[in-house]
C-alpha cells in the first residue's frame, strides 16, 4: 500500500530575522523588543491552530530563545498533551539576550560556529531544554548541521534520532538571490529524507558502521527542477516561499498543490513511499506583510496549504507524523543501499521537461531529458569527504558537497566561444558530421527489474546529410554497485551501410560554486590491450586514444574520487582529453563504430580514490 | 532629496527580480517613487506592479492545477 508521510514543523522563534529587521528600521537593535516577541508568538499560535483545525499534528521545535518564554513553553506543553504534538529542539532562533550575554556572539547559524562553540551551544541549548521540560528532545535541526556537529550530539545525547539537516540546493543560488548576503552554501544533498554518513552529512550512509545515528530531513520539499536553476526560497512546500517567487495570480496558488501531488507521486519510484515536510518560521508571516503580500494573503496561503494536507489526511491519502515518529517509520524497512529516485516533471514553466534525480550511498545525479538524458549533476558520495564547516575550518561557510559535473555552474553543452562545459552525454558522428544527444529533447519512463532501477528514454532521430538514425538511451542502476550501465542503441537507420561512431563521454571538473578550481594533478589514464597511458593534468591540451580499451579513468585527488568508464565491446576505443586554462575541464570517453543498427554499452563507476 | 524609507509593502526591485535578486527598494515620499540601490530602477507603484506581472508571465503553469504525474 502506498504511504505518503507529512511532517509539519513550527518553531516559536522569538526574534525572527525578518520581523526584527523591519522593527529595527530607523531604530537601534533591541533583542528584547516586546512587540516583536509578541507578534512572533501570535504567529506561532496561529500556525499551530491552523494545523490543528485541519486535523494535523505538528512537531514544535523550541528555539533557545523560546525556552525563556513562559507562554511559548506553556503552549508547547498544552499542545503536546491535547493534540499529540512532539516537542523538539532547534538550533535556529538562537539569538536572544540570554544567548548574547552568554556567548558574546551575533552568529545565527549553528553550523558556522567553531567546533568548540558548537559543543558549548549544544550543551547549553539541550541542557536548558531538559531544565524546562524535564526530558531531552528526540528531534532537532537547523538549516544545516554538519556531520561533526551531529556526531557530537549523538555522542552526548543519544536519544536524538532525527534532525532537519540541510536545505536542498540552497547554495550559491540562494546567496545570489539574497543580494549576496545569505550564507547558506549547502548544495549537494538529497531532496528527501536519508540516513547520513558519519563522515559527511550530505552522503547517505553505506552501512551500519557508517550510519551517523539519525534520520536526516531536508528543510522543505523543493521543486527539483525550478530550484536546481533558481532560488530555493521561491519554490517548495512553503507557501510564503511561493509568494516570494510570485507564483500566483489573484491570490490563488495551485502550484502548492501541484508540488505536493508531485511528491505524492514519488511512490512510483520508491516502493510505495513518499514524503513531504512543511516548515514555516514566524518571520515569514509578519503582520506588516512580506514579499509584496499583505498579512491576509500570507495567512490565506498558509491556511490553504495546511487545508490541502488536512484534506489528504481525511481522504486517507496522507499520514501526519511528527519528526520522531517518521524517523522510526523510515528506519523500519530502509536498506542502506536503497536509492531514492524521482522522475520530476516541470509544473511551472509549461515545458513538458523531465529530469531524473537519483541518490544512493555512492552518488547523486540528475539526467535532463531536455538534453537527451545528459547527466547535468554528479556528486561523488562514495568519496565520503570529511569537510567540517564553520570558523576554524578550511571551508568555513562552504558546506556544499562537491560536484564532478554541474552543468549550470560549469556551462554544460553550451559554451561561449571556446572550450567545453561539464556534462556527461553521447555524440554520434559520421564523416565530418556530429550530433550530440544534448541537442535531442526527449521524454523518459521509469521501471524496475528486481533491484535494478531503469530509466528508458524515448527514441530520438538524428539526421545526417545522407541518412538518419533512431537512437534510444537506457540507464540502468543496479542497487549496491555504485555503477551505472548506459546503453546507446541505434534502433533504426535509413542508411544500413553507413558507419556511425558512438562516443560516450564525460566532461568533468570539480567544485562547489560557479568558479573554476585548480585541476593540476588530476590523473587521466587509459588501460587496454596495448598497455596503459596516463598523464597528470597541467592544462596542456594533451589527448590520447587507445583501441581495445578496458578502462578509462579520471582520478581527482582534490575530491578523493576515481571516475571510471568501461565497456563490454571488444572493438571499442577509449580516450582522454586534457583541457586548458580557458576550458578547465577533463574529458574521458569510449567510442565504437557501428554499421547500420548496433549499440554501445558502457558502465560509469564512482569510487573513493584513496 | 528626501530620506528613503520603506513603502507600505516591501516592494522588491522588479528589474533585479528579473535576474532573481531580491532587493528591497526604498520609497521617496517627495517624488512618490520607489528606487533601487543596486540597479538604478525608479518607478511608481503602478510601474512596479506592471513589471511584477511581467515577471510572473514566465510561469506559464502558475494557474494550472496539474494532477497527472
Amino acid at each position: 500500500m502506498d504511504r505518503f508521510y507529512v511532517t509539519i514543523i513550527h518553531r516559536p522563534e522569538m526574534v525572527p530575522e525578518y520581523i526584527q529587521k523591519d522593527a529595527e528600521a530607523g531604530r537601534q537593535e533591541d533583542l528584547t523588543r516586546s512587540s516583536v516577541i509578541q507578534e512572533s508568538l501570535d504567529i506561532f499560535r496561529t500556525q499551530q491552530q491552523t494545523a490543528h483545525d485541519n486535523g494535523l499534528r505538528t512537531t514544535i521545535q523550541m528555539t533557545y530563545a523560546s525556552l525563556f518564554n513562559e507562554e511559548a513553553v506553556a503552549i508547547a506543553r498544552e499542545h503536546q498533551a491535547t493534540y499529540g504534538d512532539e516537542i523538539g529542539s532547534t538550533f535556529l532562533g538562537l539569538q536572544c539576550q540570554e544567548f548574547r550575554d552568554q556567548f558574546k556572539s551575533k552568529e545565527l547559524a549553528i553550523w558556522l560556529f567553531s567546533i568548540e562553540d558548537k559543543k558549548r551551544i549544544v550543551d547549553e541549548v539541550l541542557g536548558r531544554f531538559h531544565q524546562v521540560f524535564g526530558f531531552y528532545p528526540t528531534s532537532t535541526g537547523s538549516y544545516y548541521m554538519d556531520a561533526e556537529l551531529i556526531n557530537y550530539i549523538k555522542q552526548q545525547y543519544p536519544m536524538i534520532k532525527v534532525a532537519v539537516a540541510t536545505c536542498w540546493e540552497e547554495g550559491p543560488k540562494a546567496y545570489w538571490n539574497a543580494n549576496n548576503s545569505w550564507y547558506t552554501f549547502l548544495d549537494g544533498g538529497p531532496w528527501n529524507p536519508w540516513i547520513p554518513s558519519k563522515r559527511n552529512i550530505h552522503c547517505p550512509a553505506s552501512d551500519d558502521e557508517d550510519d551517523i545515528g539519525i534520520v536526516a530531513i531536508p528543510h522543505l520539499s523543493r521543486d527539483l527542477m525550478a530550484v536546481f536553476d533558481g532560488p530555493g526560497s521561491y519554490y517548495g512546500t512553503h507557501p510564503q516561499n511561493i509568494l516570494r517567487g510570485m507564483v500566483y495570480e489573484d491570490r490563488e496558488i495551485p502550484y502548492f498543490r501541484n508540488i505536493v501531488d508531485q511528491y505524492r507521486s514519488m511512490v512510483k519510484y520508491n516502493r510505495g513511499y513518499a514524503y513531504n515536510m512543511m516548515f514555516v518560521g514566524p518571520g515569514w508571516m509578519s503582520k506588516t506583510g512580506r514579499w509584496e503580500a499583505d498579512y491576509d494573503f500570507l495567512l490565506k496561503s498558509y491556511q490553504d496549504g495546511m487545508a490541502y494536507y488536512g484534506q489528504l489526511k481525511e481522504q486517507g491519502k496522507a499520514q501526519d507524523v511528527t519528526m520522531s515518529e517518521f524517523a522510526d517509520i523510515y528506519r523500519l524497512d530502509r536498506a542502506y543501499t536503497r536509492p531514492e529516485c524521482t522522475l520530476w516533471q516541470d509544473i511551472l514553466y509549461g515545458s513538458q521537461r523531465q529530469q531524473f534525480w537519483y541518490v544512493d550511498p555512492w552518488l547523486r545525479l540528475c539526467l535532463d531529458m531536455n538534453q537527451g538524458g545528459a547527466m547535468i549533476d554528479l556528486r561523488p558520495y562514495a568519496a565520503k569527504l570529511v569537510r567540517p564547516c564553520g570558523v576554524g575550518t578550511k571551508y568555513l561557510q562552504d558546506a556544499s558537497y562537491p560536484f564532478l559535473v554541474q552543468s549550470l555552474y560549469r556551462a554544460g553543452y553550451f559554451t561561449h566561444y571556446a572550450g567545453e562545459g561539464a556534462v556527461k552525454s553521447c555524440r554520434f558522428s559520421h564523416g565530418d558530421e556530429a550530433v550530440d544527444l544534448c541537442a535531442c529533447r526527449t521524454r523518459a519512463s521509469f521501471s524496475e527489474e528486481g533491484d535494478t532501477r531503469i530509466v528508458t528514454l524515448d527514441p530520438v532521430d538524428i539526421e545526417f546529410t545522407d541518412f538518419a538514425i533512431s537512437v534510444q538511451s537506457v540507464f540502468r542502476f543496479a542497487e549496491g554497485t555504485g555503477e551505472i550501465e548506459i546503453v546507446r542503441h541505434v534502433l533504426d537507420t535509413t542508411g544500413p551501410d553507413a558507419e556511425v561512431t558512438i562516443d560516450e563521454y564525460l566532461t568533468g571538473c570539480y567544485g562547489t560554486t560557479e568558479y573554476p578550481e585548480d585541476l593540476t594533478g588530476v590523473r587521466l589514464s587509459l588501460e587496454g590491450a596495448s598497455g596503459t597511458e596516463a598523464i597528470e593534468y597541467a592544462y596542456r591540451c594533451h589527448e590520447a586514444e587507445m583501441p581495445g580499451i578496458t578502462l578509462v579513468e579520471a582520478v581527482v585527488p582534490q575530491v578523493d574520487t576515481r571516475l571510471s568508464m568501461r565497456s563490454d565491446a571488444d572493438e571499442a576505443s577509449g580516450y582522454f582529453r586534457e583541457g586548458f586554462a580557458f576550458s578547465p575541464m577533463y574529458t574521458i570517453g569510449i567510442k565504437k563504430t557501428v554499421r547500420g543498427e548496433g549499440e554501445l554499452r558502457t558502465w560509469l563507476k564512482v569510487e573513493k580514490a584513496g | 532629496m528626501a530620506q528613503g524609507r520603506k513603502g507600505t509593502l516591501n516592494y522588491r526591485c522588479p528589474r533585479c527580480l528579473m535576474r532573481e535578486i531580491d532587493m528591497d527598494m526604498l520609497y521617496d515620499r517627495d517624488k512618490g517613487e520607489y528606487y533601487c540601490l543596486r540597479c538604478s530602477f525608479t518607478g511608481d507603484e503602478q510601474e512596479v506592479l506592471r513589471l511584477n506581472a511581467q515577471f510572473r508571465a514566465k510561469y506559464r503553469d502558475r494557474m494550472k492545477r496539474i494532477t497527472d504525474y
